[in-house]
């Protein structure tokens, strides 16, 4: 799942852009206990989480609450250039 | 002081009223069970009913059940082997008690280093268990994870493992499936078919539905139970079904989401409000509820969720404490975030103080982090330390410190030093010296601004902060430091400061037995022992006999050491069963005495004690002291092979605790070795070590510089070349310096030994005789015996000689020396046995074949297979054997029939 350009984003300590695909239309009240993805509904049945990602450790972490909810996984991996982003809250 | 055992946590649940039972799924489950598995796996996602379906097949697996509900407290080790002993004492009411003192000594071993003994009574039970890990995913420290691969991989037969989980832990998974080792039950399996689903519906949750209905649910939720739980609870005493399913199926929501929505709309505003401000608890009780909500009747309001199907779950039997399903709380949470995110924090604050006085310090800790008031939390971790430092459970409390922000850490002295303490026990040098440095700071300038809430602590602060100075010099190896602050800490220590005492004198002794100065630490621990039969602490007292007698002998002083142990020995004996912590060593370190005035009886007698003494309860690093013991022994009985396999055992068990390795097992083996004329094979040890003659001697290399001597004047005697003699002569003129400066005589005589034993190989038998004379005087007063005889032929020859002059006043100890050094050194055939009965009932021939088989690296169920026999009838034999040897476990069966000649 690390691709190239995850590690050269690593080292220069950017966060780097994470979707978390997930079976089923997700509520936005979950944007807070996804730690301020976005939250977007596709075709099919679908929500993609997407956001930046500060390191591997918090993607397990994201990871781990979806798991917890039960949720079903379809997809994680970087994120595609000009996705809907969370707005930068500093 | 023991941690508090959270009695819900062990709670079996019992198999609910209205249940689907699952036949297919049991039948698998019991068919595991019967086959010999050691495993039951059930891993699948949240809501699949795991914890059901596992309470309702060992409600009728027909077995005792340990049960233990994981949590996240249970990532740190000491906590959970304290848990899983508390869920084994559930169903064998004794085990595991040296277990659990162990692992709160004020000096606990590295609490991985139970497991084998914990084991080993495992296999005393008399009839077969079942023992459950519920939750296993919330579990992920590496150490407790090795801790569960080793307890699978060496789980006694009697012992069926369940674990279930959302996640696969971290088990050889693919070798256990190809080996038939476990049952597996996934997801797929888990699922509702349409007929359970049809049950659920109509049966159990009363609703008529037509098989349409039924149909759409399962395949919208596919099979999900939690999924079609909730949608039972939606359409119940609703008018329109078909108009819910229809929704519902046609809907691509996120099933948990949409359905929790639909059950919360359902509640009247009281019981909405309650199950969304009573979501943050792992727990809920009547009287917690109550505080959190600030309302009365939390009581009857659970029982009502409970009647209700409201995904409560009873953690008692007196229906006290619930809780939510995890999925439900997950999502009632989402929603109180939504609704009042002000009143979070007033909630955990509220759940933070109801726990700090009903003194659950752990949760009122967790609540007041929650709440992000971490003034309060600060001060809570701060009054915490000192109990769970004893309870060896300083990484749960450096999690909850590391969760406070810095700047309250640092005006806080207390909570730095504590830090400072947790840091220093898990290696974390460098951090903790700044920490300490913090705390020191408010010592010498207090101001208003200093926060102290543990005064009882601060009062001995100055003492404290010497004392984990001490230990850090220590851990770095810079003794003399350590001795300086642990003298500092001393002064320092209030007068009736019992526990900064004990740990600053245990401090300094270390310090000055790592430093070799043998005097001086003989002085501080007989002072401290003097202290403690005034005060009474009589188990500290036993516990550190032996570290007293070792420094005696160090000394040169036997007859002292002797008495010591004697002396503990009463104190010990006195104080009934079970036997204290360390009585195993008082026997084992006597044994080794007998064993140097040359008395080899009564020396196994004295190993033999020790090691049923010890088999009951024991300091964990005892096991390694006593096969060196016992390789000694072997060693004085002319079995050096025994004595070397003795030593690979030593080797396998060895456990590093805080003593200075002061005779490491390589060099034990390495003087084995020349006795055995394997020259080459010690040569190698010594490059191996990179021991040179001219190196720094620093005490704790002593024993290594000596056995080099040895080495080295083995190697002058068979090649006759003067230059390695030269070198032992060199090494052994400094060794003797060094151990006279630090007072210890026993060196000494070994030291001055191998001079006269350089010189006899240089034929210069003039320098020979006087060092041998020295040696002689020095060892007379003390009956030392094996010392000499341990150096062989070499050694009687110039004793002969030395003994020419009849009227040298110690010619009769020359003479009782003369004596051992002819006396049959073959072993012994017939062990001493300590029994009931002094006659062992012979094994049959059957069980001599187990035996043998035991013998080998086959598994349980590999040995009943090459038997052909089930693995029922394989227990009956083992079971018949451990009886008749008197022992509890597969090794000790092995070393005993070993002992015995059975082989």
């Amino acid at each position: 799942m690390k691709s190239d350009k995850q590690t050269y984003d690593e080292r220069h300590n950017q966060p780097q852009r994470y979707e978390i695909r997930i079976k089923g239309h997700l509520d936005d009240r979950w944007a807070d206990w996804f730690e301020g993805l976005a939250i977007t509904l596709e075709e099919g049945g679908y929500t993609l989480l997407t956001g930046p990602v500060t390191d591997q450790a918090a993607l397990h972490r994201l990871l781990r609450k979806a798991r917890d909810l039960g949720m079903v996984l379809v997809s994680v991996g970087p994120a595609r250039p000009g996705q809907a982003d969370a707005p930068d809250v500093e | 002081m023991p941690t508090a055992i959270l009695a819900t946590k062990l709670y079996v649940p019992p198999p609910r009223a209205n249940l689907v039972l699952r036949p297919r799924l049991i039948e698998r489950l019991n068919g595991g069970l019967s086959s010999g598995c050691k495993l039951t796996l059930i891993s699948a996602p949240a809501g699949f009913g795991k914890t059901t379906l596992v309470s309702e097949w060992v409600a009728g697996c027909g077995r005792p059940v340990a049960w233990l509900s994981l949590d996240e407290g249970d990532n740190d080790l000491a906590c959970f082997l304290t848990y899983l002993v508390a869920a084994l004492q559930t169903i064998a009411a004794n085990i595991g008690a040296g277990v659990l003192r162990t692992l709160q000594s004020p000096q606990p071993p590295a609490p991985v280093s139970v497991l084998p003994i914990l084991l080993n009574e495992i296999t005393t039970l008399p009839e077969d268990s079942v023992l459950v890990f519920d939750d296993y995913h919330v579990i992920d420290a590496k150490p407790v994870e090795n801790a569960l691969a080793f307890l699978l991989e060496h789980l006694p037969p009697q012992m069926h493992l369940v674990i279930a989980t959302r996640e696969d832990p971290d088990l050889p998974l693919a070798r256990l499936r190809a080996r038939s080792q476990m049952t597996e039950l996934r997801a797929t399996d888990l699922r509702f078919t349409r007929a359970e689903a049809a049950e659920f519906l109509n049966r159990m949750m009363g609703l008529n539905l037509g098989d349409a209905d039924i149909a759409a649910l399962e395949a919208r939720t596919e099979g999900w139970i939690a999924g079609l739980q909730l949608a039972a609870l939606s359409m119940q005493g609703r008018s329109d079904t078909a108009g819910f399913i229809r929704s519902f199926t046609g809907s691509h929501h996120f099933i948990l989401d949409y359905l929790v929505e639909e059950v919360l709309q359902r509640q009247p505003e009281h019981v909405r409000n309650f199950l969304l401000q009573t979501a943050i608890l792992d727990r809920l009780s009547g009287p917690l509820c109550d505080a959190v909500t600030a309302q009365d009747g939390s009581r009857e309001m659970l029982e009502t969720l409970e009647r209700g199907n409201l995904f409560l779950i009873p953690l008692d039997d007196q229906r006290q404490w619930y809780r939510y399903h995890h999925l439900f709380a997950e999502v009632l949470q989402a929603h109180l975030l939504e609704a009042q995110p002000d009143r979070v924090s007033t909630l955990h604050r509220r759940a933070s103080e109801w726990y700090e006085q009903s003194r659950l310090p752990p949760d009122a800790i967790r609540h007041a982090l929650a709440a992000e008031d971490f003034e309060r939390a600060a001060g809570l971790i701060e009054l915490a330390w000192s109990a769970m430092a004893l309870s060896y459970q300083s990484s749960t409390w450096l999690g909850w410190v590391k969760a406070l922000p810095d700047g309250l850490i640092r005006i806080r002295p207390v909570l730095s030093l504590g830090y400072a303490w947790a840091l220093l026990d898990g290696g974390e040098l460098e951090a903790s010296e700044a920490r300490l440095h913090d705390a020191e700071c408010w010592l010498d300038t207090p101001t208003d601004k200093m926060v102290v809430v543990d005064k009882e602590q601060f009062r001995s602060l100055p003492a404290s902060i010497a004392t984990a100075r001490a230990f850090r010099s220590l851990a770095l190896g810079n003794v003399p430091s350590a001795v300086e602050y642990a003298q500092q800490a001393l002064e320092l220590t209030p007068e009736d400061d019992q526990a900064t005492h004990i740990q600053a004198t245990s401090l300094l002794v270390l310090a000055l037995y790592a430093s070799g100065d043998m005097e001086a630490a003989e002085r501080s621990l007989a002072d401290f022992h003097t202290n403690l039969r005034k005060t009474g602490d009589i188990l500290t007292l036993i516990g550190t006999t032996f570290l007293l007698a070792d420094i005696r002998v160090a000394l040169g002083r036997l007859h002292e050491a002797e008495s010591s142990y004697q002396h503990s020995i009463r104190l010990a004996t006195g104080l009934g069963e079970p036997m204290p912590l360390g009585t195993a060593d008082l026997y084992r370190g006597l044994g080794e005495l007998y064993l140097e005035r040359g008395d080899l009886e009564a020396a196994a007698q004295h190993l033999q004690t020790s090691q049923t003494v010890g088999e009951q309860t024991t300091l964990t690093d005892w096991p390694h002291r006593l096969c060196v013991s016992q390789a000694r022994l072997k060693e004085a009985q002319g079995d050096l092979d025994g004595a070397l396999a003795l030593l690979d055992e030593a080797e396998r068990v060895h456990i590093r605790g805080p003593l200075p390795e002061v005779r490491p097992v390589p060099a034990l083996k390495a003087r084995v070795w020349l006795k055995q004329g394997r020259l080459a094979e010690a040569q190698r040890w010594a490059r191996e070590q990179g021991l040179s003659a001219d190196a720094d001697i620093r005490y704790t290399r002593e024993f290594e510089h000596i056995t080099l001597a040895r080495v080295l004047i083995a190697a002058g005697r068979s090649d006759r070349e003067a230059g390695s003699l030269d070198e032992a002569t060199r090494l052994l003129g400094r060794l003797l310096q060094a151990a006279e400066t630090g007072g210890r005589m026993g060196s000494a005589i070994q030291i001055l030994l191998l001079q006269a034993l350089a010189c006899q190989a240089q034929n210069d038998l003039s320098n020979a005789l006087p060092p041998l004379e020295r040696a002689l005087a020095l060892a007379e007063p003390e009956g030392s015996v094996r010392i000499f005889v341990d150096e062989g032929e070499a050694m009687r020859l110039l004793i002969e000689e030395q003994s020419r002059d009849r009227g040298h006043p110690l010619s009769a100890y020359a003479d009782k020396l003369l004596a051992a050094f002819t006396q049959p050194v073959a072993a012994p055939r017939t062990p001493i046995i300590h029994h009931d009965s002094d006659m062992i009932e012979p094994l049959s021939e059957r069980e001599l074949e187990v035996l043998k088989l035991l013998r080998t690296e086959l598994s349980g169920p590999e040995i009943a297979q090459q038997l052909i026999v089930s693995l029922h009838t394989l227990r009956t034999h083992t079971n018949n054997i451990f009886k008749k040897l008197g022992v509890n476990n597969r090794r000790a069966a092995v070393r005993r029939a070993e002992e015995l000649a059975l082989f």
